[in-house]
C-alpha cells in the first residue's frame, strides 16, 4: 500500500480539538518530546496503526481525524504503563481515554466496532443491574456482534465450576444508580459537563 | 468479643467476586476470619464502571466510584478491595476529585451528594502486609508453604496509575512477594510480572488476551515456577480459565495452576481446600499440591 503523504497547512490542522483532549485529559500534548518510552512498553503497540507516541505527535501537529479513522484508541488496554514510565509527565492513558470520549461522543469514523460494542452493553448492563452480570454480557455480545458460537466451550465447564451465575439479584440501589445516569445526561444538555 | 483494637473493614468484592470469582471472595472470607480481621460487606454497593466507563466517560466512572466510596461510609473502617482494576479505579476517583475542585463539584452534583475523600481505600495485600503485618502474619502460619516455587503477577493495574498514591513501587513492587516469602513459599525472580494481560479485550477480542497472556505464562514457565499467584479476578480469569485454549493455540503445555493469594496464605494459614475453593479453579492444583505436600 502505498503511504498518503501528510500534508500540513492551516486546513490541514485542527488545534481547537486538541485543545479539548488536554482539558479533558489534564495533561498538555507539547511536553512530548518523542522519546518513544511509550510506545516501547505499551503491550498494544503492535495491535495498533499509531502506536502512542505517535498518537501524540499526530496531536502535535493537529492531525486528530487520523488517529479517530484508525483503530489504535480502541486497542489501547489502559494499562496505564506509558504514563507511569514518561519522562515529561505526559499524561497518555488519560489522552486515550478523551480521544475515545470524543470519538464515543461524535460516534465517528472508528475501524473498530468490537470493542465498542463490548462497552456499550457493559455500560447498559450497570443501568439495568447495577453490577455486571457476565453471562448476560457474554451472550448479548455474541448475538450483537454475530459471533453465536464464540466461547461455547468455556460456558458448560464454567458453569458446572459455579463460575457462570445463571441468575443475577438485582440491585437495591437500582434507582439510585438510574439517576446518577440520567442525572449526568441532565447536565449534559445543559451544557455543564463534557 | 472482639477486642478493641482488632482490624475492621468495610469490604467492596467487586461483581466479579460475586460471579465467576467466587473462590476468591470464599477464600478471603475464610481468610480474613481465621486472621480474627473483620469483613463487613458494603451494603448494596454497585459496578465501580471498571475500564469500559472510564474509556469512554470519565464523569460517569468518577460518579459511579464516588457513590461506592458513600455506600461503604455507612460501614465502620477502611474500605477493603479485592479486585485490581475496582481498586485502581476508586483509588483514582479519590486521587482526581481531591486535586480537581471542579470536576468534584461535577461528580457531587451527579451524585447529589458530598463525595467522602479522606477515607482509606486499601487493597488486601495492604492490609495483609502493612495492617496485620508480615510479622503476625507469619506467626497465623501452621503449614508453611516451603518448597513451592510462585511467580508473583502484579499486573498493570495494582501498583498504577502512577500519580495516585498506591500499593507500592510502580515499577519494582515487592508487596506480593513479601507476603508469600512470611508464609514460608519460595518467590522466583520473572519478567512479566507487571505487564498487562489484556482483560479490557477479554469480551470483544479474545485473540489479543491469548497472545498476551501467553506471553505472561512463558516467562512464568520459564523462571522455573510451579504456579502463578494473582490477586486480581480478571488476571485470573485470563491466566487459569484461557490457559487451555492458549495450550491449543501455541501447541505448548503448561498445567500451571493460578492461585489467588488468599487461597495460598490460607492454605498456609491452615484452611481446609473446600473453604479455599480449590476446586473452582480451571487448571487442577491438587497434583501439585500432592507433590508438594501441602494437602
Ligand atoms: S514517553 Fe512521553 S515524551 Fe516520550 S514519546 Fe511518549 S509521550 Fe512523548
Ligand atoms: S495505556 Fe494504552 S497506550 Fe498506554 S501503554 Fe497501556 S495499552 Fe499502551
Amino acid at each position: 500500500m502505498k503511504k498518503k503523504k501528510m500534508l500540513l497547512s492551516a486546513e490541514t490542522m485542527d488545534i481547537s480539538f486538541v485543545r479539548k483532549v488536554e482539558a479533558l485529559s489534564g495533561t498538555s500534548v507539547r511536553r512530548c518530546f518523542q522519546c518513544g518510552k511509550c510506545s516501547a512498553g505499551c503491550p498494544m503497540a503492535t495491535f495498533m496503526e499509531h502506536p502512542p507516541n505517535r498518537v501524540v505527535r499526530l496531536l502535535q501537529l493537529g492531525q486528530w481525524q487520523r488517529i479517530l479513522a484508525g483503530r489504535s484508541i480502541w486497542y489501547c488496554a489502559s494499562c496505564e504503563t506509558c504514563s507511569t514510565r514518561c519522562p515529561n509527565k505526559v499524561h497518555l492513558a488519560s489522552i486515550m481515554d478523551a480521544l475515545r470520549k470524543l470519538s464515543w461522543d461524535a460516534e465517528g469514523p472508528s475501524k473498530e466496532s468490537y470493542v465498542q460494542l463490548a462497552n456499550k452493553l457493559f455500560l447498559q448492563n450497570i443501568r439495568t443491574y447495577g453490577r455486571q452480570y457476565e453471562m448476560r454480557l457474554a451472550a448479548v455480545f455474541n448475538v450483537k456482534s454475530g459471533q453465536f458460537l464464540k466461547d461455547l466451550m468455556l460456558g458448560p465447564k464454567l458453569i458446572t465450576k459455579g463460575k457462570l451465575k445463571m441468575f443475577h439479584q438485582k440491585n437495591k440501589n437500582m434507582t439510585e444508580i438510574e439517576k446518577i445516569f440520567s442525572r449526568i445526561e441532565e447536565m449534559r444538555k445543559n451544557g455543564e459537563a463534557l | 468479643m472482639t477486642p478493641k483494637n482488632a482490624l475492621r473493614y468495610a469490604y467492596y468484592p467487586g461483581c466479579s467476586l460475586h460471579a465467576s470469582a467466587g473462590e476468591y471472595d470464599l477464600s478471603t472470607r475464610e481468610l480474613f476470619k481465621k486472621l480474627n480481621i473483620g469483613l463487613t460487606e458494603v451494603p448494596d454497593w454497585f459496578c465501580c464502571g471498571a475500564t469500559p466507563a472510564h474509556n469512554v466517560d470519565e464523569l460517569l466512572s468518577l460518579s459511579l466510584c464516588a457513590k461506592n466510596l458513600e455506600l461503604a461510609e455507612q460501614v465502620e473502617g477502611d474500605l477493603a478491595v479485592a479486585c485490581a482494576a475496582c481498586f485502581s479505579r476508586l483509588k483514582t476517583t479519590q486521587h482526581i476529585l481531591s486535586e480537581s475542585e471542579f470536576k468534584r463539584q461535577q461528580v457531587e452534583k451527579a451524585i447529589d451528594a458530598p463525595v467522602p475523600l479522606n477515607g482509606n481505600v486499601k487493597h488486601l495485600l495492604d492490609i495483609l502486609a502493612r495492617d496485620l503485618g508480615l510479622k503476625r502474619l507469619g506467626q497465623a502460619v501452621t503449614k508453611p508453604l516451603s518448597g513451592l516455587k510462585v511467580a508473583c503477577y502484579y499486573g498493570c493495574l495494582l501498583t498504577r496509575p502512577t500519580d495516585v498514591p498506591n500499593l507500592d513501587c510502580v515499577e519494582a513492587p515487592t508487596i506480593m512477594e513479601d507476603v508469600l516469602q512470611a508464609v514460608g513459599a519460595e518467590t522466583v525472580a520473572w519478567s512479566h510480572r507487571l505487564e498487562c494481560c489484556g482483560a479490557n479485550f477479554t469480551l470483544s477480542r479474545p485473540g489479543v488476551v491469548v497472545q498476551l497472556s501467553h506471553a505472561i505464562l512463558d516467562s512464568a514457565k520459564a523462571a522455573g515456577a510451579d504456579c502463578i499467584m494473582v490477586a486480581c479476578p480478571l488476571c485470573h480469569g485470563n491466566l487459569d480459565i484461557r490457559q487451555k485454549e492458549i495450550e491449543g493455540v501455541y501447541g505448548t503445555h503448561y498445567a500451571m495452576p493460578v492461585f489467588y493469594i488468599t487461597q495460598l496464605v490460607g492454605l498456609a494459614a491452615g484452611l481446609k481446600a473446600d473453604k479455599l475453593g480449590l476446586d473452582a479453579l480451571i487448571v487442577n492444583p491438587m497434583p501439585l499440591l500432592k507433590e508438594k505436600q501441602l494437602i
